[in-house]
This record gives C-alpha cells, sequence and structure tokens, in this order.
C-alpha cells in the first residue's frame, strides 16, 4: 500500500509570473452593435421610425437623464465642460402611469428637485435596440436607450453620460454595448477603508 | 523534530523575485531562510499536528452560536452593537469562508499548545503553500534531500479546490491596503490560485473602493458582489465606511463571522468551554484594574497582529515587551509556555486550514519568545 503524499500534488503560477500575464485578453471579442442617435423624437420620426416608439425611447432617455447626468457643485463648473447656457439644475421626471397615451405636443410633467447640483442639458439620445426590433441581438449584453450629450470643447460629437463619444452625427451608428453602459451619475463616494492601517503606522502589514 | 542544516540553492533569490516573492528579504533581514529545514516524522505530523488542527478548529466553531447568542460575550470580545445582527446573519446563513492559521507550541512530543488563531488575515501564505514546496522540489532534484522526503503542505490544491467548488459570486474583488508589498504578495498568490480554479477574480486597492446609496462598488461604479480583504475586520467596523457593511450586498472573504474567531478573547473562552484540554493553555479576561502582569504569564490584545503589544513574564521572572499599535481595546492573559529553542532560535509551528480541513504548516523562527513579523520562515520536510 503506497501512501498518499502529505503535499500538493502540483505548485503553479499563472499570474504572478511575468511569462503568463496575457491572460488580460478577453475583452476584444466583442460584436458591435447596431442602433441609432437622434436629437429628438422628432428627428427620430423624420428617419422612418414609428413616431410612437420615437416618443416612448426618447421619454425613457429623459427619466435616465437626472440619473446618470454628471452632476457638479456649482453652474460655473458645469459650464466649465458643457459651454455657457448648457446646464441646468437637476430635475426629476415625474413616471406616467398612462405614458403610452402621452400627446407627444406636451410637455413632459416634471418637478424642480430642490438639489444644489447641475448638470448639462440632454442634447440628444441613444435609440438602443429599437431598430433590431424581432431580430435577436448577438451580443449578449443589450444596449440601453439614454441620454446623450456634448461637451463644449467638441460641439459635434454626442457622448454619453461617461464620457464616451457615439457619433457625430443623427441617424444610425454601431457601437459595442459594454461601453454604453449607464451608470448612477457622480454621487459615489470614495475611500473605502484603510485608514485604521495610515494610524497604526503605514508600513505595517494587516495581515498575522 | 529537527532541525538540520543544508546548503542554499544557488540564485534563489533572483528565483524569488521571478515568481513575485518581493519580501523574501525585509529592511536587509532575512525573511525566508532556507539555510536549515526543520524534519518531523509521519506520525508526529498526523498525530500531534494535523488531527489536533481540525479537532481545535472544530471547538472554535462550536463557540459561535454561544457567542452570537450572548450579549455580554459580544461586549467582552468588543464587538460594536450596530453590527451584532449582521454579524448573526453571516453565520445563520452559512457564509462559506476560505481558510485560518493557528500557531501551535511544539516540541516534538506531547500535545502541541494553542497560542493564538489567526482567522482573519493570516498571512505567510505563499511562502508555505508555494515558495516551500519548490524549495523541497529542488532540493530532492539536487540531490540534497532524500527522495522519499515529503512536507506537511497540501495548502495550494486545497485552496484551488476551495476556489473550486465554494460557492463565491463572481466577479470576486481581491483586495488589501495598496501600498503593502507583503499583503500584496499574499493577494497576488490567492488571486492567482482563484484564477487557475476559474474564479473571475480582479486586484481592487481597498481605499479605491466607493459607496453608492449603501453599496459598495468598483472603480466603474459597479456593485462589487463579492470581496476577498487581506484587513482586519476589527478596522472595517470602527472606519467611516463601515456603516456601509451594514447595506451593501456583498459577499465577504473571510465572512463577517470570522472576525469572532479572530479575536484573542477566543482563548479565555475556549478555556471555559474545554477546560484542561491537552492542547489548551489556560487564559482568562483580564478584568479592569486587575494587577500587573505575574511571571508565568502573557498579556494579549484582543486585536493584535504580528506579535504587536504582547507582553511576557516567564516563569523566571524576565520581562519581554514588544511594542505596538493595538492599546485602544482590551486584553487576555494566557498561561506561558516556552517556545521550543533550536539552536539560538524559538520555533513556533502555523498550521493552516483551507474550510475545515487541516492543509500544512509553515514554520517561524526569532531570537525572541514572541513571534513577530520579522520572524524568519523555514521550510520543513517529512521523513521517517
Amino acid at each position: 500500500m503506497s501512501r498518499s503524499f502529505k503535499r500538493s500534488k502540483k505548485a503553479a503560477l499563472i499570474l504572478m509570473v511575468p511569462t503568463a500575464t496575457l491572460l488580460m485578453a478577453g475583452c476584444s471579442s466583442e460584436e458591435p452593435v447596431e442602433t441609432a442617435v437622434y436629437q429628438n423624437a422628432d428627428e427620430c420620426a423624420a428617419y422612418y421610425n414609428p413616431p410612437a416608439e420615437c416618443q416612448a425611447e426618447f421619454a425613457k432617455a429623459q427619466q435616465l437623464h437626472s440619473q446618470v447626468a454628471p452632476k457638479y457643485q456649482s453652474q460655473a463648473e458645469c459650464e466649465a465642460d458643457f459651454g455657457t447656457g448648457q446646464c441646468e439644475a437637476p430635475v426629476a421626471t415625474l413616471a406616467q402611469n398612462n405614458s403610452t397615451a402621452t400627446d407627444p405636443a406636451a410637455p413632459a410633467q416634471q418637478q424642480q428637485a430642490s438639489s444644489g447640483f447641475f448638470m448639462p442639458m440632454m442634447m440628444g439620445f441613444l435609440a438602443g435596440q429599437m431598430l433590431n426590433r424581432g431580430g435577436q441581438s448577438m451580443s449578449k449584453q443589450p444596449v440601453p436607450t439614454q441620454p446623450l450629450y456634448k461637451s463644449r470643447d467638441d460641439m459635434s460629437t454626442y457622448r454619453t453620460a461617461s464620457n464616451q463619444p457615439v457619433a457625430r452625427q443623427s441617424g444610425p451608428v454601431s457601437v459595442l454595448p459594454s461601453k454604453m453602459q449607464p451608470k448612477a451619475g457622480t454621487m459615489v463616494r470614495r475611500g473605502g477603508f484603510g485608514a485604521q492601517a495610515q494610524q497604526r503606522q503605514s508600513s505595517m502589514s494587516s495581515g498575522g | 523534530m529537527k532541525k538540520v542544516a543544508i546548503n542554499e540553492r544557488p540564485g534563489w533569490r533572483q528565483y524569488a523575485e521571478s515568481v513575485g516573492f518581493d519580501f523574501h528579504t525585509f529592511d536587509g533581514e532575512a525573511y525566508w531562510d532556507e539555510s536549515a529545514y526543520y524534519q518531523f516524522s509521519l506520525e508526529q505530523i498526523e498525530q500531534d499536528i494535523e488531527a489536533p488542527t481540525e479537532e481545535l478548529h472544530q471547538m472554535a466553531l462550536s463557540l459561535l452560536p454561544d457567542i452570537l447568542a450572548d450579549e455580554q460575550k459580544l461586549r467582552l470580545l468588543e464587538v460594536p452593537e450596530q453590527y451584532w445582527d449582521w454579524l448573526a446573519q453571516s453565520w445563520r446563513t452559512a457564509q462559506p469562508h476560505l481558510y485560518g492559521r493557528l500557531d501551535l507550541a511544539y516540541h516534538g512530543k506531547g500535545p502541541a499548545k494553542l497560542l493564538e488563531l489567526n482567522y482573519d488575515t493570516p498571512t505567510s501564505l505563499f511562502e508555505t503553500g508555494f515558495f516551500q514546496w519548490v524549495w523541497l522540489e529542488d532540493q530532492m532534484t539536487r540531490g540534497q534531500l532524500p527522495q522519499g522526503a515529503d512536507q506537511f503542505n497540501s495548502l495550494q490544491d486545497k485552496l484551488e479546490q476551495a476556489f473550486a467548488t465554494m460557492p463565491l459570486r463572481q466577479p470576486c474583488y481581491f483586495s488589501c491596503v495598496g501600498d503593502n508589498i507583503e499583503d500584496k504578495g499574499t493577494v497576488n498568490y490567492l488571486l492567482d490560485i482563484a484564477t487557475q480554479a476559474g474564479i473571475d477574480g480582479r486586484f481592487l486597492a481597498l481605499e479605491q473602493l466607493g459607496e453608492i446609496n449603501g453599496q459598495l462598488v468598483d472603480n466603474d461604479d459597479f456593485p462589487v458582489q463579492a470581496m476577498f480583504k487581506l484587513y482586519p475586520w476589527e478596522f472595517m467596523l470602527r472606519e467611516e465606511f463601515g456603516q456601509h457593511l451594514l447595506t451593501s450586498d456583498t459577499q465577504w472573504l473571510e465572512p463577517a463571522w470570522k472576525m469572532l474567531l479572530s479575536n484573542k478573547g477566543i482563548l479565555p473562552l475556549l478555556w471555559q468551554k474545554f477546560p484542561n484540554h491537552p492542547n489548551l493553555l489556560p487564559s482568562f479576561f483580564e478584568s479592569p484594574g486587575e494587577a500587573s502582569l505575574r511571571s508565568g504569564w502573557v498579556r494579549k490584545p484582543l486585536y493584535s497582529r504580528e506579535g504587536a503589544n504582547i507582553e511576557l513574564i516567564d516563569p523566571q521572572g524576565n520581562k519581554l515587551v514588544v511594542d505596538g499599535p493595538y492599546t485602544d481595546a482590551g486584553f487576555i492573559r494566557q498561561e506561558f509556555y516556552a517556545l521550543p529553542k533550536f539552536d539560538q532560535s524559538y520555533t513556533l509551528i502555523g498550521s493552516w486550514l483551507v474550510g475545515d480541513n487541516a492543509a500544512g504548516i509553515g514554520i517561524r523562527e526569532d531570537n525572541s519568545l514572541i513571534t513577530k513579523d520579522s520572524s524568519r520562515f523555514l521550510p520543513h520536510i517529512i521523513l521517517d
């Protein structure tokens, strides 16, 4: 009877050795997805899309606007990035129960939020996968309908709220879904953990 | 159990650096020391270390329901009250744990004595699991050690198996305080093993964690669903970001309940529940205003790492104190038990567990009776 070993059968490293750092690939195989960019619902309809659908997608983007737009403490800071007169105080769009019956001519029902933040005005919207209706997308990740912005130093380019350039003009465009995922504004607080280790001399290991 | 001198492998330092072991020498002093090794018999390993390690672990686990149901014990362990429910929930929902290390004093015969449990942020993992394993293979290949030599060290195999089978949400972030190279080395090693096990693991420095509406988020503001952290729970609870632990939907390694077992207060609780157990030393909570330490006793803070803030008076009355930053919590007292002395060094055995299984040992040597961050690490073999 041969006794079993008390040690590991192998002890390999794949990341810690420099020759094997090629694991970082993987992100490049993503397929682009066809979608479209419009200034507003009217422009969307002018591209032969169903007007009701254009209106619905536009409303969706507007609703996301206050959540995802970059936020600034002052109007001046916001205008430094987006241009004079291109910023507004945040507004919260009220969700409407009968949104399908909305008259396109009626102004969106909005309510002024009381926060002191400023954010850029919405300059257009990405129509998500409105055009892919019926056809199955090859991509696992869908492209959500979302608001688009234009920065002061490049007024011809539509950008997402997280500053990803999307298109230089209205109309069809192909995008990588991973670059088009909206994130919750910039209300994030950073800092995490580590303060106690700082106080207890920084050379110390946290382990034991 | 004996200590045997051996030739160092030529060029081992360059090899160490090539595999990310950058802290083999620390402040000009050797940390990895392969000028000698320790030799054990298989019986010593299996009967005196492996079996008691698993038994002590089960004893420690058995304390958890008692502690979580007892306000007085939670107060003795100085767990902030706002975290009690959250902590109990991590135990009730059986959040899986990865690893831990028991520190044992063992003379080669008689029962090994438990000095403490490192159940939250144990280190010297890479040295044990990888570097001493390679050392044995190298020395056998070079004919410096007999072919039949073995090592009590299934640490890397067991860690890989644990990552492959435990319910772990992904991606899992592996984190520590960004500027500590020893901690970074340990985290890189675990990330490497997890990757080999098929886990989507990523490094994130703890300072870079963000928070949105009570949810911890990564650098791209995506929710952190799972995180391995090499950073003490007792620190996290007391920092500003600690409040988000209660609301963030995040799976933690080690899980929150592990903080109770890494608290030195577990030593008196073990002694209360299992008095005179052969692997335990008498231990008590220090009451406020208690008389100064007597000969033959050791005083340890509830929360302490790397031997910091430990005070010891041996039976002859010789006093030894290590300064440190852990002065803001309570203390326990444990009966003095001499570490074995080989040549001019005192020897401590770190006995690892992965999940609930004993997984190997790493040996530390120090010129003093208190083992510290700077204590040397020596390899070992099993040979009958």
